[in-house]
């Protein structure tokens, strides 16, 4: 069984797979360091993103790339109602940061609940059609959903890092991430900044749910346990590193569809909770990469900080 | 003297009262007798509602019909129809509400989980429970009061099994399965009739429940070089596992059991759904006229074809069993409670129902029913073969 196409074969899928984990990923990530939130809701988000595109497709009839815009603003809106009479309120209210935990869970379910009641349970695709043409390549399976996907997941991390590092949001994002208190301080409008960083995050979860949801069936269900997976990845990638969590994600799924070789398939779930449980027990604050990317915060931070004052 | 009027009427209001009490009681119990209940507990919510509400809609066309045609002996029948969401908790709550507060000598559930955690109560209070779609084959053994109507998974997946070897002559068979109570029981059902009728086992892989990827198990599956795959999964992933395998290169047979049985499949899948085989336990449109016109009934009022449609033949004809065991105790004048419909229900033992044909209740507590192959073929389902006759 084991040769270099089953390897190469199993790379490839792994890979073109992690695109949509890796957002995932990378919005609970940015969540959870800019507005410092456990964002089990985001399932709500997806959730809203993938029925935003159904609707769109299926019911409305409109072209895949009104699907794709559909994902994105269904995702974001989301986002907002989320931060606007959730979080925002909360805040406000002095809630304690468990509370504002036990909030997302409910928050979770609820929407489910809704699109439940709105859509039912029955599993489906965005597209009427789940199978996806194949090329051979190097005795390697290549289905035309592959490449694009990875492409759209490179392309959001390249502009996501873009924003963070060159917008004047993106900069009061980090600024917040790094000290909410201080950053208010100088000027920046932590409410606004906060309500970014979620929008930032239903974008992104729009477009991993328009991937998945033209890959594989969803029913209201399906994005909770999808958020294990980014949940894992956050841990592993170091807790407030976004590029940490991204790469977390590709290497679970890596590891976890490798493991085929060496062990029976049905323990491939099993390795997932395994790889959580040692990585909270032995690294509890997750794999870091500090130094580096500290002082090119503190670079970034700065200026930015003192522009905003002068325009304040 | 002047207390006489006073106890006079005081006399009267006490026989008022007692009048009004009796014919109260004599009412109810009048009404009581005017009605036969049967309880129903289905998803209603939750991940399986779809199912279940299309389910217990059948069930309500049979009893509105059962109750045109003049009921049970000119008595009504009445459904009390109570939620699972398919949970075995909540089937537990459903259940005791249906024998302590509506006090259903019988009723009616589905979901393997559902069945096996309310039989005790059905088994302690004397009360029949009738499986009705579950399909995991210890629901035999489950106790005294518990039967099926619905054939256990043994029947049709060793049906395809055995095909598969003898029919179709294939020799390498691999089994793909998820990694639950039911993928797992069938599996080895269907791995066991194989290799008992000659063929090998090449591959014989599970995947998790939450799997969302299945690359691996199907190159494991591949390297083995099998002539046909059988697939034991669930209606939510068997499309994507069976488009990765086609995209994956593996072209040969693929089967799978009633749970993929659905037009739906090959909206999905396209050409790569050629091929695949399917089973259904109960007649098509094309083996029953009935049939054909309970699938255009639903197409009418509903503007499609059931979901799950053998399932929901099954509900449909559930009410008319029950009928007619209550139809039978009225006629002899027996307490209706759970003992007496037992006895009555073993005592007739077969029955002609008007869209699954005749169910004969074995002494293990299994019923036997002929199961219909069916393949995608030219783009639509097309009957194979029926086996098991």
């Amino acid at each position: 069984m084991l040769n270099a196409t089953v390897i190469s074969q199993i790379l490839w899928t792994s890979l073109a797979t992690s695109s949509y984990f890796v957002l995932f990923a990378v919005a609970f990530a940015l969540v959870l360091k800019v507005n410092k939130v456990f964002n089990f809701a985001q399932a709500g988000m997806m959730t809203c993103a993938f029925y935003s595109a159904y609707v769109a497709v299926r019911v409305l009839e409109f072209s895949g790339p009104v699907g794709f815009v559909a994902a994105i603003a269904g995702g974001a809106a989301m986002a907002f109602i989320l931060e606007r009479f959730g979080f925002s309120v909360l805040r406000h209210r002095r809630a304690s940061p468990m509370f504002v935990f036990i909030f997302t869970l409910i928050a979770s379910q609820f929407i489910t609940y809704a699109m439940t009641m709105i859509f039912g349970t029955w599993p489906t695709t965005i597209f009427a059609s789940m199978f996806w043409p194949v090329s051979i390549i190097a005795n390697v399976a290549v289905s035309a959903w592959d490449l694009p996907a990875l492409g759209a997941t490179i392309l959001v991390l390249v502009v996501l890092w873009a924003f963070l590092r060159f917008t004047r949001y993106g900069q009061f994002m980090i600024a917040v991430a790094d000290n909410a208190d201080l950053a208010e301080l100088y000027g920046i409008r932590k409410d606004r900044v906060l309500m970014v960083s979620m929008l930032v995050a239903g974008i992104i979860c729009g477009i991993g749910m328009f991937l998945y949801g033209t890959r594989a069936q969803v029913q209201p269900a399906a994005a909770t346990e999808l958020m294990l997976f980014a949940v894992a990845a956050t841990i592993l990638g170091g807790i407030g590193n976004l590029w940490g969590a991204a790469l977390a994600a590709v290497v679970l799924g890596l590891v976890q569809n490798s493991s085929i070789l060496f062990i029976p398939s049905a323990w491939q779930g099993f390795l997932l909770y395994a790889f959580l449980f040692f990585a909270i027990v032995l690294f509890p604050s997750g794999f870091h990469l500090p130094e580096r990317s500290k002082r090119l915060k503190r670079t970034v931070v700065a200026p930015v900080v003192v522009s905003d004052a002068k325009e304040g | 003297m002047t207390n006489q009027p006073s106890t006079g009427l005081t006399i009267g209001r006490r026989t008022a009262l007692a009048l009004v009490l009796l014919s109260a009681t004599s009412g109810a119990a009048l009404a009581q007798q005017a009605s036969y209940k049967f309880g129903l507990a289905m998803p209603l919510t939750g991940g399986q509602a779809l199912y279940g509400n299309d389910q217990v809609k059948a069930a309500q066309w049979a009893v509105d019909e059962i109750n045109k045609a003049g009921g049970i002996n000119g008595k009504k029948l009445e459904m009390i129809v109570l939620d699972t969401q398919a949970d075995p908790q909540v089937g537990i709550q459903a259940v005791n509400r249906l024998i302590s507060v509506d006090k259903a000598p019988v009723f009616i559930t589905a979901w393997s989980g559902v069945v096996k955690a309310v039989a005790p109560i059905a088994n302690d209070n004397k009360v029949v429970e009738l499986s009705v779609g579950a399909n995991a084959p210890d629901i035999a053994k489950l106790g005294d009061y518990v039967y099926t109507t619905f054939p256990l998974a043994d029947v049709d997946i060793r049906a395809v099994s055995n095909y598969s070897a003898t029919t179709l002559g294939k020799k390498k068979a691999a089994v793909l399965f998820i990694n639950n109570e039911t993928g797992i029981g069938s599996a080895e059902v269907y791995r066991d009739t194989f290799k008992k009728a000659g063929g090998e086992v090449v591959a014989y892989e599970a995947y998790d429940q939450k799997a969302t990827d299945f690359t691996g198990p199907l190159l494991k599956i591949r390297a083995a070089n099998p002539d046909i795959v059988h697939l034991q999964g669930l209606v939510s992933e068997s499309p994507q596992v069976i488009a990765q395998a086609r995209q994956l290169g593996i072209t040969v047979p693929i089967t799978s059991y009633s749970g993929i049985y659905n037009p739906k499949l090959i909206e999905q899948l396209g050409a790569a759904a050629e091929g695949v085989i399917a089973t259904s336990l109960a007649p098509g449109v094309d083996d029953l006229p009935a049939v054909k016109d309970y699938v255009a009934r639903w197409v009418k009022e509903a503007g499609r074809p059931p979901n799950g449609l053998p399932y929901t033949q099954y509900l449909y004809d559930s009410p008319y069993l029950v009928a007619a065991v209550f139809a039978s105790l009225d006629k002899k004048g027996t307490p209706v409670t759970g003992e007496n419909f037992r006895k009555e229900m073993l005592a007739i033992k077969s029955f002609d129902l008007p869209l699954t044909g005749k169910v004969t209740f074995s002494d293990d507590h299994t019923v036997n029913k002929p199961v219909y192959l069916v393949e995608v073929k030219g783009g639509k389902w097309t009957g194979k073969a029926v086996v098991n006759k």
